[in-house]
């Protein structure tokens, strides 16, 4: 959910499985543009470039099968553009976020990056990226072109910082050969609270827990953000100023999960990622997992899978995202040609966007996700349609402080047993904390 | 007094070298696997075909230049390894061989520093280096430690216990301090510089945690920290970072072959561990 | 970038007690000239070591920002954080203090008696001697990141080796105690051979006439072992304890490599914890506030086990060994005489 807790995720999904790692892949969607000092008057990178050869470094963190794509695309681009020469850098989210800021600040940063949509206005805040909103004007982007909430995250104190490149929602895989062990129809996954709690008490007849309650941010945490929206509730207040999952809403997802456990549907103390491999492994029917698991699953050949939108469980549909962006770092020295050739970087992989679907993700850029090609990614479309219900993080500085919190005591609640108000109750005292901390560091 | 062990014991001495320099060999050969045959259940510790890919691969990977890595790395551990001696000789010998007032508050201090943990400087010396512009650079791994209180202690130790005939005889040939100490000193304190070189050498180049915060560019890392780089990068495409790990190896190990008797003469005396 | 706490002894050479005295007149001709040989290192050592420790204090005192330009002062909020159950850094902080005592409680025991058999072994001369010398000492010469990766591959539940000598599925890094385990175990292989050869040149210290003549007393090797050789180890034994356990609470780079903290933040290490604060999350502040709480309680823990050890009156039992042995000798030239 936080930044840290992909990386987290991306590490310790290392032993598991090559596609997994590719967890945030990216995908094009975005008519990305990109911008450059505060004060371009670019065109966003339209006329091309003429200047003389740049090279152009461009860091991110897709280490796994999505990174191969995406140097693939540069390879691409390099060989269509004879002056400008851009460079791959890939590093762990983890590395990627603890080195981004200092490099900058040190004035050895990226001329492109790729960032997490809640990591964004902590950067802005810092003046690690750079405002581009006169390049999103130059191309003639604007919020009607983009999911709305992916679209609104890049833009902090009425300025925008990013522009958005791909959404991952999290979808409800299913195993099909345990749904027609256990008399389901594998074609119609259930949808609602009723349906799901027939489907796992069939499944448990079978001798079969069916929906294994994973206590971790991957993907516990991220499928108890889901819930409390779903309950109609959220993790923090609409400024982003107070945690409240210490609310009703929050209670009765967190109590939805337990007992996920307490009345067997579920083992305790599921391990890291032991959820997704008993999906592949035939020993559970239903895991909500990130979008960018259609990769893994794919690979299993001998599987029958499919994917659906999250059940509706409290009452209102939602479904945790998170969203790619692309920013630009600051400079430190003024360089017209890197500024306007890292534009042209932008425009260009934006425009190839369709080919980056293909990784598995929602584009971000709604030309795209409605295409007629795009929806031909049946998996990766059938996610696509909760676009409108989608959760996201607030876009304030520091949140992903915040979050650990959260996670923390999530974890706490379905590991350990621990009490849920109360626990709860904790952990945003202390989110609160953070909040007000953030609030006054960053001058909001 | 030589005596020849039993057949058992030096059986057992064998099997222990083998638990020593198999994960050795295996991770060298590993890197002439392919992917599929490091990835492929049962392992095998011979690769099913003996291929180079894998060097190919991070050879003309641009964002994990090993072999800039390597020059990185010699250079400045090599950089590092001489200006350290070289201060720590001076300073040292003037704390054994001279007197003067405040020598003792001084040495007193140096000592006393020695037993603050690395880790108490990593903050405060990150900000000084923000402060100097020296992030992502040389500079950074070279200066912060080359002033070695351990250094000192290990020189003056050496400077005390030669003999004082060493300065008299410089004295009645005219040699003012300095040429004493470049021309007469340091060339009997041999066995001890170059055990202190060894050691600081071999110190720069494996340290890890300061390099790994303070660099961030690919073509500025070093060895280390680029493998750990490497690590995030390729994930489980193991030869490639085997590769990547024999080529940081390799050069240590010849040196450790050849320089063997200063290395173990150097922790056999001091003890330093890192 | 560490700076090593420890005592060194001086690589042999003759010490004459000759000239002391006149050493002064020689060198001290102009004052200047002492304070020039020291000035290089000087200057690096104020800059770098000296300065530091205490712009460290400062900084502990403020909501410290790298890159951020505001640095309020905050006073002791730093520190009270620490030992706020509430607070945000608490958490973190003391489980990986936790984790940083377990691994020194798991790993110190094996870093100290094995190396010790290894040494016992090792330290007579014989045909062979220097090459397994130097075989189990191979390891240490390389850093802490190739050492890692090479057993990760190794320990990878999948495709690692160990699990299939084993004929076993386990998951070495991912599970606990597993992963306690395996970082153990990755430690002691590393490291062995540094505290063996120490071990190796504080035996060669103890005088072989003592255990020739403990045999001809009749002594049993056991008791040889616990009325000679440890006794003679005694300053060598305070200094490898001390040492490891400074090493092992400074662990950062196996769990950093192998298990990057996990499984569920069960072997973060403290130091782990005051990177990702001071570097990730760029609360400088609160990483060198946890730094200085840190040292303050190895070096509690130092002068313990240096007290515990000495407790026995070292001195004394120093000389009452250099009597016994002056005595086995005596015998010994008696009996020598009879015979």
């Amino acid at each position: 959910m936080t930044t840290n807790g992909f990386s987290r995720r991306g590490v310790l999904g290392a032993g598991i499985s090559v596609g997994a790692l590719g967890v945030l892949s990216a995908c094009g969607g975005g008519k990305g543009a990109g911008s450059a000092t505060t004060k371009a008057t670019g065109d966003g990178g339209k006329s091309g470039y003429n200047g003389p050869d740049v090279s152009l470094l461009f860091w991110n963190g897709f280490t796994g099968g999505d990174g191969a794509f995406m140097k693939k695309l540069v390879e691409q681009f390099n060989g269509e553009h004879k002056n400008i020469k851009v460079t791959m850098q890939v590093m762990q989210w983890s590395d990627y976020y603890t080195k981004l800021p200092n490099a900058v600040q040190a004035g050895k940063g990226p001329d492109i990056a790729v960032m997490h949509v809640d990591s964004v206005a902590t950067n802005a805040a810092r003046k690690i990226v750079q405002p581009l909103d006169d390049v999103a004007k130059a191309l003639e982007l604007s919020e009607t072109d983009f999911a709305p909430v992916p679209w609104k995250a890049g833009i902090y104190k009425d300025v925008r910082y990013s522009i958005p490149l791909d959404v991952h929602p999290l979808g409800f895989f299913y195993n099909k050969d345990l749904m027609d062990k256990a008399g389901l129809d594998a074609e119609k996954p259930p949808t609602d609270l009723n349906s799901y709690m027939d489907a796992l008490d069939k499944l448990k007849g079978k001798g079969i827990q069916g929906h294994w309650a994973s206590p971790h941010p991957f993907t516990g945490g991220l499928s108890m953000q889901s819930l409390i929206k779903q309950f109609g509730g959220s993790l923090y207040s609409e400024d982003a100023t107070k945690a409240v999952y210490n609310e009703e809403p929050a209670i009765k997802a967190m109590t939805w999960w337990v007992d996920l456990i307490k009345k067997g549907y579920s083992p305790a103390k599921v391990g890291q990622d032991a959820d997704f491999l008993a999906l592949q492994n035939g020993k559970t029917a239903f895991n909500w997992n990130g979008i960018w698991s259609i990769n893994t699953l794919k690979e299993k050949s001998d599987l029958k899978w499919g994917v659906a939108p999250l059940p509706n469980i409290g009452g209102t549909k939602a479904a945790w995202a998170g969203s790619h962006q692309f920013v630009l770092p600051t400079r430190k020295q003024a360089d017209a040609n890197k500024d306007q050739a890292s534009r042209v970087f932008l425009n260009w992989i934006s425009q190839h966007s369709l080919e980056w679907a293909k990784g598995g993700q929602v584009p971000a850029r709604n030309s795209v996700r409605e295409s007629a090609e795009f929806k031909a990614l049946n998996e990766q479309a059938a996610l696509a349609t909760q676009i409108d219900d989608l959760v996201f993080l607030p876009a304030v500085p520091g949140i992903g402080d915040a979050g650990a919190e959260f996670d923390k005591a999530f974890n706490e609640i379905v590991l350990g047993g621990k009490d849920i108000k109360a626990t709860l109750d904790a952990a945003v005292g202390r989110a609160n904390k953070i909040l007000e901390a953030n609030a006054k560091k960053y001058g909001a | 007094m030589k005596r020849r062990p039993s057949v058992l014991i030096y059986l057992a001495l064998l099997f222990l070298a083998a638990v020593f320099v198999l994960p050795i060999a295996y991770m060298i050969i590993t890197a002439f696997k392919t992917r599929v045959d490091s990835q492929t259940s049962p392992p095998r510790f011979l690769p099913r075909a003996w291929t180079t890919d894998s060097f190919t691969k991070l050879f003309n990977d641009p964002g994990s230049p090993v072999l800039t890595w390597l020059g990185n790395s010699v250079v400045v551990a090599t950089i590092f390894a001489v200006l350290s001696v070289t201060i720590c000789a001076m300073a040292g010998y003037a704390v054994a061989r001279m007197e003067f007032p405040g020598r003792n508050a001084v040495f007193g201090t140096i000592i006393g520093m020695m037993f603050i943990p690395g880790f108490v400087f990593l903050m405060p010396n990150f900000e000084l280096m923000s402060k100097l512009q020296w992030l992502d650079s040389y500079q950074a791994l070279i200066f912060p430690g080359a002033a070695s209180a351990f250094g000192l202690f290990f020189m003056r130790q050496f400077f005390l216990s030669l003999p004082k005939e060493l300065e008299e005889s410089a004295r009645i040939d005219g040699a003012g301090p300095f040429r004493t100490f470049f021309s007469i000193m340091l060339p009997n304190a041999r066995p001890a510089i170059m055990t202190l070189l060894v050691i600081q050498f071999l110190a720069n180049w494996n340290d890890f945690i300061w390099p790994l915060y303070t660099l961030f560019s690919d073509d500025r890392l070093t060895l280390p920290v680029g493998l750990a780089r490497l690590q995030g990068a390729y994930t489980i495409d193991y030869p490639v970072i085997m590769a990547g790990a024999a080529v940081a190896a390799i050069p240590v190990l010849i040196l450790f072959i050849f320089l063997q008797r200063y290395i173990i003469q150097g922790v056999a005396a001091s003890g330093l561990k890192g | 970038m560490t700076t090593n706490p420890t005592i060194a002894t001086p690589p042999a050479a003759t010490v004459p007690g000759a000239g002391r005295r006149r050493r002064r007149p020689r060198l001290a001709g102009n004052p200047m000239v002492p304070w020039l040989f020291m000035a290089p290192f000087l200057v690096l050592f104020a800059t770098f070591t000296i300065a530091p420790a205490f712009y460290g204090l400062y900084i502990s005192l403020h909501d410290w920002d790298f890159t951020l330009p505001g640095r309020p002062f905050v006073g002791l909020q730093n520190y009270k954080d620490l030992f706020d159950a509430e607070s945000v850094t608490y958490k973190p902080f003391w489980n990986g203090m936790k984790n940083t005592f377990l691994f020194v409680l798991f790993s110190v025991p094996f870093l100290v008696t094995l190396p010790l058999l290894l040494a016992m072994l090792l330290h007579r001369e014989f045909p062979g001697r220097t090459f397994f010398r130097a075989t189990i000492f191979a390891p240490y010469v390389l850093g802490v990141s190739v050492i890692g990766v090479m057993w990760k591959y190794i320990l990878d539940a999948q495709f690692g080796f160990l699990n299939r000598m084993l004929g076993a599925q386990i998951n070495w890094t991912t599970e606990q105690p597993w992963a306690w385990i395996s970082l153990v175990g990755i430690t002691v292989w590393w490291t062995i051979g540094f505290n063996a050869i120490i071990y190796m040149a504080g035996l060669s210290d103890i005088p072989e006439e003592q255990y020739e003549a403990a045999s001809l007393d009749g002594a049993t090797t056991w008791r040889k072992f616990t009325h000679i050789t440890l006794p003679g180890l005694r300053p060598v034994l305070i200094f490898i304890l001390i040492t490891t356990v400074l090493a092992s609470a400074n662990m950062f780079g196996q769990s950093y490599m192998v298990t990057n903290g996990g499984p569920s933040e069960s072997t973060k290490t403290v130091l782990m914890v005051m990177t990702e604060l001071g570097f990730g999350q760029s609360r400088a502040g609160a990483a060198a506030a946890a730094s200085y709480i840190l040292a303050i309680c190895l070096g509690i823990v130092s002068v313990i086990q240096f007290w515990l050890m000495r407790d026995r009156d070292a001195a004394a039992e120093r000389k009452k060994q250099k009597r016994a042995a002056k005595e086995f000798q005596a015998r010994r030239r008696a009996e020598e005489t009879n015979r």
